[in-house]
This record gives structure tokens, C-alpha cells and sequence, in this order.
């Protein structure tokens, strides 16, 4: 099976910010145009071609993850080879890492492509198992119909189409060199290892090109049925189509929006769909911020930065059994009282009875927790070393759960007076930027009530009921749909906002852009509400609908330069 | 598949070489390497005087600088480099010339080695520069077609701000390598080969370019191709290099071995120090041995959240230190004494770089030292803890062979910082018309020329 995440660094990328410039500050926020629903989006305009498709790169270079998965799948390798773990790295692009306008071939990456070709095409060469793994069955044994066969067989799975005419006979005149310049047990093998070379570092290799050129009737032109076929598989999969779905794709099955679910609907039921699930929450929450947290160990003795992993551990699980096992979507993200836990976790969660050092499914107090948003590692990433911060909790929930458009943090602003004894931090934080101040735009009505709903969860994720002897004040109001919604705490908060429209088209938005690889556009506007529809039977059902939109089939015709 | 056998080398395939030059790597060549500029940034602006602090980052008088006035202010943060008094080019009066789009940090990244414009989109933390930094320019003018700027980095890429230093062009972002481990088995991994094998890698190698170069060209001559694919294709295309023979250039195996043991942890906090020696003694490798002629080494993302150790305590994150409070925003309780940490850890970056100066400085030349032949920034893309795009921090060693004024600090007058590129850039031999010196780097709209007073 494919790997389950990037052999590499495994950064997520993300736009969002912990507030990350300077301060969230008051001038800006007031005049910035705070939106306590799904803003507009960035970098685009509007007009009369408002509804016309996104124009997209035609050479989406694979990421990482996917190189991996590919040269996995196509050599038949065991194993993933890891060699991915090295490769030049890509600079943000928004949340994701497939968005296309970060994927370049650079020197340094062509480099990393070459070494790794012939690194691999050594090693199947100089394995018999893996070298007959190359060739169709009953294949013929002369040798310039065997290597027919192989050029034919790997480069079509390379290529992710059939080779043509002209190709072959390139490659053909390749294998034939293979025997004077690389070593190998025999002249076929050395004819593969060369030829591997080449097919791992074609441009039709390391792009999912798309060439079809033909427009259709509304102007856009509609891919190609192996185009379709490798769009699906990289959604779905993060690697290279399967026999079945180049054979859907030969036999017309793609033709229409209907083979193309069912098509989808199977690679849906396998396990690498698990995984591209999980890579695709893993980045959208932020798992890597479980790293390296710093508590105070006088104040939190039983907790360390090991934990770390366990909180990742608990994560993944549960986003896995929300959509696979229970069927659910984001309001179940929201709202499942289900975790997984081991003996560390159930301490701080306070969980009665024996746990060990394996991961348990458990119910977790439904008076106290409610889905991702009360789970430890969202809590304690979000909280200084000694307590909860409810502005970073605030913003994150605001950014990546509501997509409320709220504005970066400008400099300058002066700093919180020193907390006094007989003051709660929700007091210190609404005195100085809440309501009836000049941080009531963005702070005042958005990020504190936001954060304020998780006021009774300290800097680990621990439930607490006071603090410096006062009761948890978590209660607020936040505007959702044109409406204020009231709430008296984080239950209430994930319970109503899960419901909203706008936290599924917020959670379709991502997958929008995440499936297709690109930043969201107001031309997305409409998909993104159908898709928002969607999400309300699931993830399953919106990953579904994302292979029937016309942005999947087609593709908007490039204004040409020559 | 065992890694360490995952090699190559940008300079090429090493050759067997006579005994000491392939195992004495700190011997420089007789003839010396080309000058060359290494650019390490700090962020979050340093500990200087604002309104409300006193000086903490600048010697207290302008002028010349010898080893005894930087010594004797130890109160000074730039104290800690005495030791290369006479090569030191202090600078202030230096800024940006452009405000930032929605987030500070990125901005001053954005400005911080391009002189250009940020962009209106992407905004925000996503902004981007609209030119090329000042290690592409001399890269791409010096440097063979193909060889890339050593794009280097130390610490944690927390996801929000990661790699902001070096610009490809207008919003081409080159990513950086933050394992030292990988960057060095990628610059000068690559094992000695005899002749024979070289000549049939180097033929294999060919085959498959051609191959792979016919059908770029295929693809790059069809007329329906968006400016962005073009450019994209291009990118690759001029990325395809044939076979190169370079010389052996290699640390010591302890070197190396302690860059695979800390493989695992190049994102801690704690390690950050130590990531950024080796990257610096992966710096002072390529440049007397010639790779490149330009490089950069960000320390820590954005907007630096590392967690510095000092006086035996794990501090809070240096972000939150540079705003005095306990928050990335604008929230959160004072920080005692952060005014006197953030002065520590411009310390530790001083430091940090005196290591590099000192590595450049124990490769010995005909005339001098590595150190003399080429020039080294330590910068940052903020000023203070306001984070100012006024009164950036420019701290230069080396002369660039006598090109560059050495043993001052000097005041600038509120100059933009293309013209503190166009100084350096000019040193390091770069031209605007193959033998003008370059003065017209950044954005055009900016008036050209140098800053005289570091020029001899």
C-alpha cells in the first residue's frame, strides 16, 4: 500500500496564522473589513466572466507524496522507497501542499529527480522478482519484442496514457543504448534501468499533463478519459491510476458524470483513500503544531513534549472513524463525542478506569466534549505554556473551521497590562480588545467569542470548572448566517455552528481546494455551495461531488503566448 | 533504500584528486575560490534603542572599529564579533522602501534581500516579493546556468511564515533546505569514481537528457500555453544539466556523522544553534571549493517562534520575547525582562555568525583568509521590536579582496537597502552591462547607486 503521508518533512502547509506578525491590531481590524462569514476571496475579480472556469496550470507536478505513491505503485516496489524524504522542498502555498503555483521543477529538484531515477532503476534491475514485474503477462522472449512489451506495458503506466507511435520509437532507440552505458545482469536489464531513467524524469512523468486542446460547446475543453482517470486517482488516492480505472477509461466509462462517480465511489472504498483523508485533515489542522510544546512542568507535571505523537495519534483515529466508520462529515468533527485514547491521554481527559499503552476507543464526557474542537491536541497547540489562549483558539476556529475573513495582525500595538489577581483571562483579553473597545471589530465580535466558548479548557486541553477561584465564563453570542447565535459554551458553540451552511462551505471550500490543487476563486462561488450541500451527508459524499463539477471534467482554455 | 547511498553533487561528480586535496577539505585552493556573499538573517528585529529602550545592539560611537572599542561594550550585542574587528563593515541608516501588505513579517521578508515591492496578491502572511533577491542576481550572473544559490535554513517551519529570503523573480519563491545532512550529501555526497564508470554515466546520463529535452521542447513550442505553464516549463527546461566533473570537496566524517545523528530533529527548538553551525560549516565548504557564489541561511520561520535556552532556562517563544508579551498577537501578559532576552538572543545570533567568521576566516588563502576573498551579512527583515522597516541591522565582514572598507561603522543616512545590495553585489563582481558595476538592483523605481562610505 501506498505510504500514508509525505516521507518528508510532513509540514503542513498553512496559511493560517497564529497571529503570526505582529499584533492583531485594532486600526486595521476596524478598517479591514472583518466578515463573520466565507469572504470574499482574494486575487479575483468580477464581472461578466464571474461564472467562466478557473484558469489551471496543465502541468501539476506531483507532489512529494505523490511522486512516492507513483513510483511505488508503477515499479511494484514493496515498500515505499523513502527517497522522497530528501527532495527539495516546495514553498507554501496556502494550506496544502498540492497547490500547482508552488509545484516547479527547480534545479535542485531536477537534480533529486535524476539521483532517484537512477537509484530505483537500479534496484528493480538487479531484481529478478521486480524486474519480471515490469512485463505483461506472456510476454514474448525475443529480445526487441520483449522490450516492445516493457516500453509499452511501463510507459503507458508512466505516462498515464498510451505511449504513441513516436514514443515508442524514441524509446525503443533508448533501450538499445541501455547495454554500452549502464551495468546490469543481462543486455534486457540494462535496457530497462535506462529506460526507467528516462520515464521517471519525462515531463509527462513528474506533470499530470493535460493536453487536450479541443474545446467543447460552453468553450472550456473537456479532459481527456485518461486526463479524467489520473484527476481521480490523485484526488482520491495521491498516486497513479489503477488497471481498472484505465480500463473504465478505454472502455468510455468515463465518458460521462455518472461512470465517472461510480468510478470514484470504488477507489472511495480502498485504503488508500484513507489515506489521502487523513493527509488532507492532518494539514488542515495543524497536526504538526503537536510538536515540541513547551508546558510549564510544575504546573503540568504529567505533561511532556513526547506527547506529541499520542496527540496525533488520537487525531488521525478519530477523523478516521468519523468518516469512515461513522459515515459522517464536519458536523460529526464537530460534535462526536467519541475518541481514541491511551493511558497517557486518558489521564488528562480524566477518563475513569484502566488504560494501557494502545489506542482505545472511547466516549468521552458529553457534558465536557464535542468533537475536534475540544480534543487535547487542538487545545493544548493553542495555549501558552501555563493557559489557554483564546485568541489563537479564536482565529484558528474563525480561519480554517468558519473561513470568516479576518484580516492579518498589523504592528505596533501596545500589550495587555499585567494580569491582576482577581482577574480571569477572559477578562484581561475582553478588557483590552472586546467589546466597547477599538479591537471590538475583529476581537469583539469574532476572535473572542470564537475563543472564549474553549475557556474551560486550560493550556493541555484539561477541563476546568474555575479559575483563581472564579467560575469559567464561556458564554457569548458570534454572528453566523445573519443571525447572532448564543451559546454557553463549547458544546453549544460546535453544536450550532455545525449546523450552519457556512461551516460546510467553509470544510467544502478546503476540500475544493485541496482536490483541485489551487486556491478557491469567486468563479468557485456556486461549487463551493452545491459542495457545501454536499458535506451535509458526509465527507465521503462531498469528495463524491467534487469528481461531478464541471471544474472536474474541464479545463478553461489558456490565453496562448508564444 | 539506505539514504547515505542517495548522493549527489551539484559541482558535479567528484574525481579522484591527489591525497590532500580530496582529504584535507580545509586546504583551499592555491589560486582562491571567487568572491562570493553569504546572507544569514535573523528576524524579529534586534534590541536597539526605540523610544522606550536604550541602546542594546550598536557600538556607542561611529567610526572606526578595533578589537579593543567592540570588547569593551559588552553591553553591545555586536561585542560578541571583536574578534574580526578589522573586517567588520557596521551599517545603520538602512531600511526598506515599501510597506508591507496585511503582515509585517512577510513583508519585511519580502524586502529584506530584494529591494522590490510586495505584492497586492497574495496579501497578508502570503504576500510575496515582485523581484529577485540579491543571492539570485549574483548567482545568475556569476554562476554556471543550472546552479542555484545555496538556499539554506536553521529551525523550526511552523507553516505560517517559513522560508522568506531568496527570490527566484517576481513571486517565485525558492524553497530552502533546513537538513544539513541532506544539503551536504546533495552539494559533495557523491563518491570518488574511476574514468571508465565516469565516462558511461556521463553517457547515460546524456541519452536520457536528450530524450527528456526533446520532449520539453515538444511541449514549450505549443502556442497554446499560458504565460505561467510557459514560464514553468522553461524553469524545468534550463534545470537539465549534463554531467559535470568537480573536485572532491568533503567534511570530516565526524562532521558528516554528526549531521546524519541530528537528522531527527532539525525542527527542535533546542537544536537550532547546532543546525546552524553545521549549515555554516556546509557554507564555508562551498565556498572554498567554489560551488557557489551566493548564499543564504534564514534562522528560524517568519516570524521566529523558536524557544532559545538562556541562563539555563527554556524561554518563551523569541516572537513573543520581540513583542515583550505572551502572544503572537496583540494579547497576552508582559514578559519579565524580555527587553534583556531579546538582547541575549541577539547575542546568540551574534554569535552564531562570529562561528561563520570564523570558519570563512580558518580557510587561508595566498592573500589572507576565505573570510577576505568574499563578504558576509548577518541582517534581519525587521528593525526593533516594533518592527520597524527603518534602521534595519547590517552587520558585513570581509572585503571582497579589498573592494569593500573594512574595521568602521557607519551610518548610511536612511538610505534604501537596494543600494546596500548594489554595494555588495557590485564587490562580488556583478555587472549591469558586463563590466559596469552594478548599481541599478531592486525595484525600479528606486534611485540607483551604492553606499560610498563602505567602498574603498
Amino acid at each position: 500500500m501506498p505510504v500514508a503521508r509525505p516521507l518528508g518533512r510532513g509540514v503542513a502547509r498553512s496559511s493560517l496564522s497564529l497571529l503570526g506578525g505582529a499584533a492583531l491590531a485594532l486600526a486595521a481590524v476596524l478598517g479591514g473589513g472583518c466578515i463573520g462569514k466565507i469572504g470574499d476571496p482574494q486575487g479575483s475579480g468580477s464581472g461578466p466572466d464571474l461564472q467562466t472556469q478557473v484558469e489551471t496550470s496543465r502541468f501539476p507536478r506531483l507532489t512529494h507524496l505523490q511522486w512516492e505513491n507513483t513510483v511505488q505503485d508503477l515499479l511494484h516496489l514493496p515498500a515505499p522507497s523513502g527517497l522522497s524524504a530528501s527532495f527539495t522542498g516546495d514553498p507554501l502555498g496556502g494550506i496544502f501542499d498540492d497547490n500547482e503555483a508552488s509545484l516547479l521543477v527547480t534545479p535542485g529538484l531536477w537534480a533529486d529527480y535524476q539521483l532517484a531515477a537512477e537509484e530505483l532503476s537500479a534496484q528493480v534491475t538487479n531484481d529478478a522478482a521486480l524486474l519480471a514485474g515490469l512485463l505483461p503477462a506472456g510476454a514474448p522472449t525475443d529480445p526487441a519484442a520483449r522490450a516492445l512489451a516493457f516500453i509499452e506495458q511501463v510507459g503507458k503506466h508512466a505516462y498515464r496514457r498510451p505511449l504513441t507511435a513516436a514514443e515508442v520509437i524514441r524509446y525503443q532507440a533508448l533501450f538499445a543504448q541501455g547495454k554500452d552505458v549502464v551495468d546490469g545482469p543481462d543486455d534486457f536489464a540494462r535496457g530497462v534501468r535506462l529506460t526507467l531513467q528516462a520515464f521517471l524524469q519525462s515531463p509527462y512523468f513528474v506533470y499530470r499533463v493535460e493536453a487536450n486542446r479541443k474545446a467543447g460547446e460552453d468553450g472550456n475543453i473537456p479532459l481527456s478519459a485518461h486526463e479524467i482517470a489520473t484527476k481521480l486517482s490523485y484526488l482520491l488516492w495521491n498516486t497513479m491510476p489503477d488497471d481498472a480505472l484505465f480500463t473504465a477509461a478505454e472502455g468510455g466509462a468515463l465518458d460521462t458524470p455518472e461512470g465517472i462517480l461510480a468510478e470514484a465511489t470504488r477507489l472511495l472504498e480502498d485504503d488508500r483513500a484513507r489515506a489521502t483523508v487523513a493527509w488532507f485533515h492532518e494539514q488542515l489542522y495543524q497536526y504538526d503544531h503537536y510538536d515540541d510544546l513547551n508546558k510549564d512542568p510544575t504546573k503540568f507535571p504529567t505533561f511532556s513534549p513526547a506527547l506529541g505523537a499520542d496527540l496525533k495519534t488520537e487525531a488521525r483515529l478519530f477523523i478516521e472513524d468519523v468518516v469512515f466508520a461513522q459515515g459522517g462529515g464536519i458536523r460529526e468533527i464537530l460534535t462526536s463525542r467519541t475518541s481514541f485514547v491511551n493511558d497517557k491521554l486518558a489521564a488528562i481527559y480524566g477518563l475513569p478506569g484502566a488504560f494501557g499503552g494502545e489506542f482505545t476507543r472511547v466516549d468521552l464526557d458529553p457534558k465536557q466534549r464535542s468533537g475536534f474542537l475540544t480534543h487535547l491536541g487542538f487545545l493544548a497547540s493553542n495555549a501558552t505554556k501555563l493557559e489557554q489562549h483564546s485568541i489563537h483558539r479564536g482565529v484558528f476556529i474563525n480561519r480554517r473551521v468558519l473561513c470568516a475573513q479576518l484580516p492579518d495582525p498589523p504592528n505596533n500595538v501596545p500589550p495587555l497590562p499585567p494580569p491582576t489577581a482577581s482577574q480571569t483571562n477572559r477578562e484581561r483579553v475582553d478588557k483590552h480588545t472586546g467589546k466597547g473597545t477599538c479591537g471590538a471589530s475583529c476581537h469583539g465580535t469574532l476572535i473572542n467569542p470564537a475563543g472564549f466558548a474553549f475557556e474551560h479548557y486550560d493550556a493541555i486541553g484539561q477541563y476546568q470548572t474555575e479559575e483563581k477561584g472564579f467560575p469559567i465564563d464561556s458564554a457569548d453570542t458570534y454572528p453566523l448566517g445573519g443571525k447572532s447565535i448564543t451559546y454557553q459554551d463549547a458544546i453549544e458553540f460546535d453544536a450550532l455552528i455545525a449546523e450552519s451552511d457556512q461551516v460546510h462551505e467553509c470544510y467544502a471550500r478546503s476540500w475544493l481546494e485541496y482536490g483541485y490543487g489551487r486556491a478557491h476563486d469567486d468563479r468557485d462561488r456556486d461549487t463551493i455551495k452545491e459542495l457545501g450541500k454536499a458535506s451535509r451527508k458526509g465527507t465521503k459524499a462531498l469528495i463524491l461531488a467534487l469528481t461531478q463539477t464541471a471544474a472536474f471534467r474541464t479545463r478553461a482554455p489558456q490565453k496562448g503566448t508564444p | 533504500m539506505n539514504r547515505r547511498h542517495f548522493l549527489r553533487g551539484v559541482a558535479g561528480v567528484a574525481v579522484a584528486l591527489p591525497f590532500l586535496e580530496t582529504f584535507a577539505p580545509r586546504r583551499a585552493r592555491a589560486a582562491g575560490p571567487p568572491p562570493f556573499a553569504v546572507f544569514v538573517r535573523q528576524a524579529n528585529g534586534v534590541a536597539q534603542q526605540t523610544d522606550d529602550e536604550p541602546e542594546r545592539f550598536w557600538p556607542s560611537a561611529l567610526g572606526p572599529l578595533t578589537q579593543a572599542s567592540l570588547a569593551a561594550e559588552t553591553d553591545r550585542a555586536v561585542s560578541v564579533l571583536a574578534d574580526h574587528a578589522d573586517r567588520l563593515i557596521l551599517v545603520r541608516g538602512v531600511g526598506f522602501a515599501f510597506p508591507g501588505n496585511g503582515c509585517g513579517h512577510s513583508g519585511g521578508g519580502n524586502q529584506c534581500l530584494t529591494a522590490a515591492q510586495v505584492s497586492d496578491t497574495p496579501s497578508g502572511a502570503g504576500s510575496l516579493s515582485m523581484g529577485e533577491s540579491i543571492d539570485n542576481r549574483i548567482a545568475r550572473e556569476l554562476q554556471p546556468a543550472g546552479v542555484e544559490p545555496l538556499t539554506l535554513y536553521a529551525g523550526k517551519m511552523a507553516g505560517y511564515l517559513d522560508e522568506v529570503l531568496s527570490y527566484r523573480g517576481a513571486k517565485l519563491l525558492r524553497a530552502a533546505e533546513r537538513n544539513p545532512f541532506v544539503a551536504y550529501t546533495k552539494l559533495f555526497g557523491a563518491s570518488a569514481m574511476d574514468a571508465e564508470a565516469l565516462a558511461r554515466l556521463k553517457a547515460a546520463r546524456t541519452s536520457v537528457n536528450d530524450l527528456v529535452r526533446g520532449e520539453m521542447k515538444a511541449l514549450m513550442a505549443r502556442t497554446d500555453l499560458s504565460k505561467g505553464d510557459r514560464d514553468r516549463l522553461d524553469l524545468h527546461f534550463q534545470s537539465i544539466r549534463d554531467l559535470e566533473v568537480g573536485m572532491a570537496c568533503n567534511l570530516t566524517p565526524m562532521e558528516v556523522a554528526a549531521m546524519d545523528a541530528i537528522q531527527g530533529g532539525v525542527a527542535l527548538s533546542d537544536n537550532v544553534q547546532t543546525i546552524t553551525r553545521m549549515q555554516m560549516d556546509l557554507l564555508a565548504l562551498a565556498f572554498s571549493c567554489g560551488v557557489v557564489r551566493a548564499a543564504t541561511l534564514q534562522i528560524g520561520d517568519g516570524n521566529d517562534s523558536t524557544e532559545y535556552t538562556i541562563n539555563g532556562q527554556k524561554q518563551y517563544s523569541y516572537h513573543w520575547i520581540s513583542h515583550r508579551i505572551q502572544g503572537d498577537g496583540d494579547t497576552g501578559a508582559p514578559i519579565d525582562n524580555a527587553p534583556e532576552l531579546h538582547h541575549e538572543i541577539d547575542k546568540i545570533h551574534g554569535n552564531l555568525f562570529k562561528y561563520l567568521l570564523d570558519k570563512l576566516a580558518s580557510y587561508p588563502l595566498p592573500t589572507g583568509t576565505l573570510l577576505d576573498s568574499g563578504v558576509a551579512v548577518w541582517t534581519n527583515d525587521l528593525a526593533n521590536k516594533y518592527h520597524s522597516y527603518d534602521d534595519i541591522p547590517y552587520v558585513l565582514a570581509g572585503s571582497c579582496n579589498g573592494l569593500l572598507k573594512t574595521g568602521q561603522y557607519l551610518d548610511a543616512g536612511g538610505v534604501n537597502n537596494n543600494k546596500m545590495w548594489n554595494t555588495v553585489g557590485a564587490a562580488v563582481g556583478c555587472t549591469k552591462d558586463g563590466k559596469t558595476p552594478m548599481d541599478d538592483f531592486g525595484d525600479p523605481s528606486l534611485a540607483p547607486g551604492f553606499i560610498p562610505a563602505m567602498m574603498t
